[in-house]
């Protein structure tokens, strides 16, 4: 079943059009990504598939609800994790989990239940009593997330969450992410600049200047998208220059850069076969998800 | 209710009302005074006959009526200021993307709004009402202090949602602060703390009386006083009592003047009533194109 299914999706603001007809499935159950840069339309599309924004054109389904008819029903199945934090300042981490946990109807008494299983997890006994704007940028997230959690969704919505967040606190989310998935099975539906956060994902979506030029799997877009990378381990010398002299290549303290083509990878299967006798120090990396990224659209992510 | 957990935001919008708690001592009380013993010139048998205690206790509730009419300007519009922060903080997304309706989170903002101020004016007026007790006779019954708090709960009711419409315009707590700034100067002056309305020309006091903050101040000071200004028609008889006692309603406006009529005691709450019922509308229309962006 589609966790959602967007079809010719349009969001304009006056004179400028945010998100341009895009269309796009997300299996229940898979870790899907949105990647692009600042203004993308990445955050529009969260907005308008958790019913905050309205959509200009076309038609969108959250568990077979549909967009603007079923939005209650939508309601209770999300949660989401915004870009900033959106808890209030002036109230302790309980006060603002009791106070959302109302928004969906639940009792103190139900909050708490739920709360149980992210006491140890997510240390909130330690922060339980503070109040939410003297807390850390890491243990605000966590707080965040639980937040977005407290209505059981079954869908996921993380706008961006570990901008902005000191290592061992992304490594927090993180392993906490990957035991939603992995554990409960729920859908996550993540939006970043990170090129990191995909690489695990089943399925990204590049976006720019709210249109999606590519959607695939991160191996997918790689494979389409970005060729490999020969590091030769020898002294640079005339031979050795000729011997890779059809490539494009370069030269680092000890090894030489070969660029291969994407979508031939035989071309240097064939190359090493032929020159097993003299390279035989060396490791391939496959291209990047930033690599995917500059050749799709001509720049680095966060130019 | 979150604006009652910050401190800070509860003394700034108490301003005004200490700006007028510190020229009544500084020198208000005085001009309070010389305005009533004016009045007494007018009629030379009163002469010595009115007790200072009674004009020192009608000149306290001027002061106390000032004090509640400014903070049912300030208090309820800084209540307020949470639907702003939440806008640009962008808390009001994560309300949005809950299954609470629409109606029913501009129904929050108001009540709780509403309440909280409510409940820091009534506090004041309490604080005032314990403070004037311990210093003389107010003259006050049961029912002049309950037709006090229920004008407080109209005066907060009413301004909070008039304010419901500003705060919808400003996208900053910056723009919302600046106007703050202009709101707490003004407050004073429209509803006649510093110097009573009927001072002012009939243009002026129209345009003071427009906003209902002045007629609960009149209201408040009708309930307030009353009984003391009975009290001192009383205790130097009727036939100079009576008049002298009209000549002091209309030097420190005990009627609102609007387009050049008059709204006593019966009128002003109706009007403010009327305010009340526009503002709940326009608001409900406002708010639900608000958050269908």
């Amino acid at each position: 079943m589609n966790a959602i299914t967007v079809r010719n999706l349009t969001k304009d603001y006056k004179n400028h059009r945010a998100v341009n007809d895009i269309s796009f499935d997300v299996q229940e159950g898979e870790f899907f990504a949105f990647l692009g840069e600042n203004g993308a339309g990445k955050s529009t599309t969260i907005n308008i598939l958790c019913t905050i924004l309205e959509k200009t054109g076309g038609e969108a389904k959250i568990f077979g609800n549909e967009l603007g008819k079923d939005d209650d029903e939508i309601r209770q199945s999300i949660g989401i994790v915004f870009q900033n934090s959106v808890l209030d300042g002036k109230l302790t981490v309980k006060e603002n989990l009791f106070t959302r946990g109302a928004y969906y109807g639940l009792g103190r008494k139900e909050i708490m239940k739920r709360l149980d299983s992210f006491m140890d997890r997510f240390e909130l006994g330690e922060i339980w009593g503070r109040n939410y704007e003297k807390l850390s940028g890491g243990q605000r997230r966590r707080v965040d997330i639980i937040r977005a959690l407290l209505n059981k969704p079954r869908l996921l919505f993380l706008d961006e969450p570990t901008t902005g967040l000191d290592p061992m606190s992304r490594k927090i989310v993180w392993d906490y992410i990957d035991y939603l998935r992995k554990e409960k099975h729920m859908t996550i539906f993540l939006t970043t600049h990170y090129m990191e956060e995909v690489r695990d994902a089943d399925h990204v979506i590049i976006l720019d200047k709210g249109r999606i030029i590519a959607n695939d799997t991160p191996a997918g877009l790689k494979n389409r998208y970005t060729g490999a990378k020969l590091l030769w381990y020898a002294g640079r010398n005339p031979d050795n220059d000729r011997l890779i002299r059809d490539f494009v290549y370069d030269y680092e303290a000890d090894h030489y850069i070969v660029m291969l083509p994407k979508k031939e990878d035989f071309a240097l299967t064939e190359f090493l076969y032929r020159n097993n006798d003299r390279i035989r120090d060396y490791e391939v990396i496959k291209g990047s998800m930033d690599d995917v990224f500059l050749n799709l659209t001509g720049r680095k992510l966060g130019e | 209710m979150i604006f009652l957990k910050d401190k800070q935001a509860i003394v700034f919008s108490l301003l005004t009302s200490i700006i007028v708690l510190a020229l009544y001592l500084l020198f208000l009380k005085g001009t309070f005074v010389d305005a009533v013993n004016s009045g007494i010139g007018g009629f030379p048998e009163l002469a010595g006959r009115i007790s200072n205690d009674d004009i020192d206790m009608f000149a306290n509730f001027i002061l106390l009526t000032g004090i509640i009419g400014s903070a049912l300007i300030t208090v309820p519009y800084n209540c307020l200021t949470t639907v702003v922060k939440d806008r640009e903080n962008r808390i009001d997304c994560d309300i949005l993307a809950t299954p609470v309706k629409r109606w029913q989170i501009i129904l929050g903002y108001y009540v709780s709004a509403a309440f909280s101020a409510i409940l820091l004016t009534g506090t004041i007026l309490t604080v005032g009402l314990i403070v004037l007790e311990l210093q003389g006779n107010m003259y006050m019954s049961a029912g002049n202090v309950l037709s006090l708090y229920g004008v407080v709960a109209l005066g907060a009711i009413s301004a909070t949602a008039v304010f419901m419409i500003i705060v919808l315009f400003f996208k900053s707590t910056g723009a919302s602060g600046a106007f703050f700034g202009i709101l707490s100067a003004a407050s004073g002056f429209v509803i006649g703390a510093y110097i009573p309305i009927s001072q002012f020309s009939d243009s002026v006091q129209t345009v003071c009386n427009l906003f209902p903050a002045s007629h609960i101040t009149i209201m408040l000071r009708n309930s307030a006083l009353n009984g003391l200004l009975d009290h001192i028609a009383d205790s130097v008889g009727k036939d100079a009592g009576e008049p002298f006692v009209d000549v002091l309603k209309d030097l420190f406006t005990f009627k609102a003047r609007l387009f050049g009529h008059e709204l006593g005691m019966t009128q002003m709450p109706v009007y403010v009533l009327a305010v009340l019922a526009v503002s709940l509308v326009i608001q409900t229309a406002l708010y639900s194109k608000t958050y269908k962006k």
